[in-house]
């Protein structure tokens, strides 16, 4: 089970510049929809690279789905070699995200983000409009549902 | 696009959302965490039963 709120927290203490995205983040704006991993936006400027890999270090991470054995070493190098990875770690399922697809990358997304308070500490999440533009964009079927509710939530606040 | 997701917001239960508008950001946050334990409670549970049920079946 991922510890979403502990994640967050760790990120935060740690003075990541991340953006929280994705599912827990249409829960964060009021959806009923369930998602089992943190999707955040990471800021890839050397000095939040380390700050990055500093702060998930003692939670193990590793490549989501992939075999074990493998010589994955969680540092900057390989942080800067690649750009989107999906992870596992002890505290749960987390996806760090270079950049995303219609949004771009944290300086992009950034703009159209707003602090949240979670577990007593302050985080980023991307705003409401711009995660139903954004996963209107994408346009994948398997969305619709998401963002009808995504829609719906807007509604219901315009109108309370 | 919006005509579709027109189409799909008549399914979407506004109760819910209703509910979780009224609670904080971090409240949200922990009742997900909560669903998540609930449900890996859940499916443990029918781990069990259905091991049992095996080990059962198997007996002279």
């Amino acid at each position: 089970m991922t510890e979403f709120r502990e994640l967050i927290r760790i990120l935060s203490d740690a003075q990541v510049e991340f953006i929280i995205v994705g599912g827990v983040a249409a829960f964060a704006h009021g959806s009923a929809r369930v998602t089992q991993d943190v999707d955040v936006v990471y800021r890839r400027t050397p000095e939040n690279l380390k700050r990055l890999v500093a702060a998930l270090q003692p939670y193990n991470p590793y490549p989501r789905g992939a075999p074990e054995g493998l010589p994955f070493k969680w540092d900057e190098r390989t942080i800067q070699l690649g750009v989107n990875f999906t992870l596992r770690t002890t505290l749960g399922f987390i996806d760090l995200l270079g950049e995303i697809t219609a949004g771009g990358s944290y300086d992009d997304v950034v703009r159209h983000s707003h602090l949240v308070e979670v577990y007593g500490t302050t985080c980023l999440c991307i705003d409401l409009d711009e995660l139903i533009r954004v996963k209107k964009a994408v346009g994948r079927p398997k969305d619709f549902d998401a963002i009808a509710e995504l829609e719906a939530i807007r509604d219901e606040r315009r109108s309370s | 696009m919006d005509p579709i997701i027109e189409v799909y917001k008549r399914d979407v239960d506004r109760t819910l959302i209703r509910e979780n508008l009224r609670l904080t950001v971090d409240q949200r946050l922990a009742n997900l965490e909560a669903l998540l334990r609930d449900a890996e409670e859940i499916r443990e549970a029918m781990r069990q039963a259905k091991s049992k049920r095996a080990a059962e079946h198997h007996e002279p």
